[in-house]
């Protein structure tokens, strides 16, 4: 065997393990929520296969599954719409303007996301009890924002300066203030980083747990992974045929924008070309 | 439109102090003129040019385009880029990658407010005059160096600004495209009328191109001059080496006084320094004196029968029709340009230095 066919074996070795360890669970997933006798734990039973699951989790209305689902897809949308809104100039500034410590601020800014969550929680319990907050979307949205936008800010200010200074300086040359030659030049150049960036940070928020046990009491604010975990059967036991079912239907909407934006992003990176 | 700068300084403040990117430079440039600012690089040439582009402010100095004030000696008055209505070529050329070549030559337009029409018109005109409308449709990174370089002088003169800025717009070319489009700029720079500001490292396309030179050294203007001038009366020994395609030997030589006639020692020669030259040289001071000429007006010959200067030839560098000879004659080394193929290295040739085209120059205090 020559050296070129090993290494090619060897890839497709390695490439074919990955798949498995990133792909199974979320197989396995898939089938025991559309098994007839869904058991988590003995999974020796024979596959038969049945939409039941899927059908009472969006259908049963004291599961309020969809409800979760909504709240999940707008408190995440608008904490990363919030975060890359509030990261893109603040980048901008960073990797234009001459500020001096550019790095100590940046620094200081990670620390704060280095908090762990656990050590915030029950102060932003409190909090948000006493500005009466608790249950809404805001007692979400709110932490969600502070503790991703650190992230954020770094990855955009690593696209930003990325983006040539002379595509600026050529802008307001050509006729435009500072902040026209960010909207109509340096924005639409980062575009396929701030992309990336917000689809982080929509991840990010979309599998927090924590918070969202705290700062939620029922379906009007309480988002899916909290939702799912405090589904129960009728006697205690835990439905896995439901909660694999409503795990797969949460799956959906992030591989959808996923593939969306995957598509801007490297329709954006092939054309880039900045270049000269 | 007219452009002038009076004692206008830049100091930038960095960490390890301030620094003096600009100083006290004088410039007027006339009506329609292409104006070179000539030096090596980190000379400041660059930052003038965002002076006059108004994309930095003067710490010191007032900035005229026309009859108005864009910068004051106060800083009171500072005019934005936006309203100078001056139009700038990037070295690297900073073309939009997310818009298309057309709608690249459009932005200032579309900035601007123009009617959609009138948009259509003045860039399918631009394109014409720069030969590019086939590639209208194309995005920047589907060109050539070449396209791109045209694309960014499109852009720049399709609203047909007060002042044309370009900054070393021809450096990222190879060299055949360098020459020809060398040549096209000045055309169009002719053709269009519009007063150029056009900075480079490169010293023959100063001389090629421009009007007027200013050699700037450490951020000040070293001396101004057609072409012509910096190269046939170099004020300073630095003017001197960085003008003319192969740097002008400067040697630092004894003057000997032989009754009343003044004497350069060159070797074993003795060259008696014409009249017109002495008074200069007695005014400079005889002992520390740098005497320079250019290696295209010393002539060679084989053979050293009779002749006040010889040397022995120590290098050849042959550089197609001519060579250039480096020869060394006591203990200096001159370089001599020569078109004799014959001459090679270890021979002994004798020099005929024309002093009449040599220039003096006071030593300068080492940097």
């Amino acid at each position: 065997m020559s050296g070129e066919s090993q290494v090619r074996l060897l890839y497709r070795a390695g490439v074919l393990g990955m798949a498995i360890f990133a792909l199974g669970p979320i197989l396995y997933m898939a089938l025991t929520a559309a098994s007839v006798r869904p058991d988590f734990l003995s999974p020796g039973a024979a596959f038969e296969f049945t939409a039941a699951h899927f059908v009472s989790v969006l259908r049963t209305t004291s599961l309020h599954f969809p409800d979760y689902l909504r709240n999940s897809l707008v408190v995440s949308g608008i904490s990363a719409a919030l975060c890359v809104g509030i990261a893109s100039p603040a980048a901008y500034a960073i990797t234009r303007l001459p500020l001096p410590g550019r790095m100590l601020f940046l620094l200081c800014i990670l620390a704060v996301s280095m908090f762990p969550p656990v050590s915030m929680v029950s102060y932003l319990f409190r909090f948000m009890g006493t500005l009466g907050m608790i249950n809404t979307y805001a007692a979400l949205v709110l932490p969600y924002t502070a503790w991703i936008l650190p992230l954020s800010l770094w990855i955009l200010t690593s696209y930003f300066a990325q983006v040539p200074a002379d595509l600026d300086r050529a802008a307001v040359v050509d006729g435009c203030t500072r902040l026209a030659a960010l909207r109509k030049v340096v924005l639409p150049v980062a575009a396929p980083g701030i992309f990336s960036t917000a689809l982080l940070a929509f991840i990010f928020a979309f599998n927090e747990f924590l918070f969202a046990l705290m700062l939620t009491t029922d379906h009007a604010a309480r988002t899916v992974p909290v939702g799912i975990a405090l589904f129960e059967g009728l006697h205690g036991e835990i439905p896995w045929g439901v909660v694999m079912a409503a795990s797969v239907l949460t799956t959906v909407p992030v591989v959808l924008l996923t593939l969306v934006f995957q598509r801007r992003i490297i329709q954006g990176l092939t054309r880039g070309a900045v270049k000269g | 439109m007219r452009l002038s700068l009076s004692d206008v300084s830049k100091t930038f403040r960095s960490l390890r102090g301030p620094v003096r990117a600009v100083r006290d430079v004088n410039l007027a440039i006339g009506e329609g003129e292409l104006f070179v600012l000539l030096g090596p690089s980190g000379c400041g040439k660059s930052t003038v040019l965002n002076l006059a582009a108004g994309l930095v402010k003067p710490t010191s100095g007032e900035i005229r385009l026309g009859e108005r004030v864009v910068a004051s000696r106060d800083g009171k008055v500072f005019v934005p880029p936006k309203e100078r209505n001056v139009a700038m070529v990037f070295q690297s050329y900073a073309l939009y990658p997310h818009l298309t070549v057309f709608e690249n030559i459009a932005f200032p337009l579309r900035v601007a407010g123009e009617k959609k029409g009138d948009i259509g018109q003045a860039v399918a005109h631009a394109g014409k005059t720069l030969g590019i409308s086939d590639i209208l449709q194309a995005r920047p990174a589907e060109l050539s160096g070449g396209q791109r370089q045209r694309v960014a002088i499109a852009r720049a003169i399709v609203r047909k600004p007060a002042l044309f800025l370009l900054d070393e717009p021809l450096s990222n070319l190879d060299a055949g495209l360098r020459a020809s489009t060398r040549g096209e700029l000045k055309r169009l720079q002719r053709e269009l009328g519009v007063t150029t500001l056009y900075v480079t490292h490169d010293q023959t396309e100063a001389m090629t191109l421009g009007d007027r030179i200013a050699l700037l050294r450490d951020g000040a203007v070293v001396q101004t001059g057609t072409p012509r001038d910096l190269y046939e009366r170099p004020e300073t020994p630095f003017a001197a080496s960085f003008i003319g395609s192969t740097p002008m030997n400067l040697l630092k030589v004894p003057v000997l006084e032989e009754g009343g006639d003044l004497c350069l020692c060159l070797g074993q020669g003795r060259l008696p320094i014409p009249p017109g030259q002495a008074a200069r040289v007695r005014r400079l001071g005889t002992a520390g004196i740098l005497f320079g000429i250019r290696p295209e007006h010393v002539r060679i010959a084989r053979g050293t029968a009779d002749r006040p200067v010889t040397g022995t030839v120590t290098a050849v560098e042959d550089l197609g029709r001519e060579s250039l000879l480096q020869v060394r004659v006591g203990d200096t080394t001159l370089s001599v340009l020569t078109e004799d193929k014959s001459i090679g290295e270890g021979n002994a040739v004798a020099l005929d230095i024309p002093l009449e085209k040599a220039h003096f120059f006071k030593k300068e205090r080492d940097r």
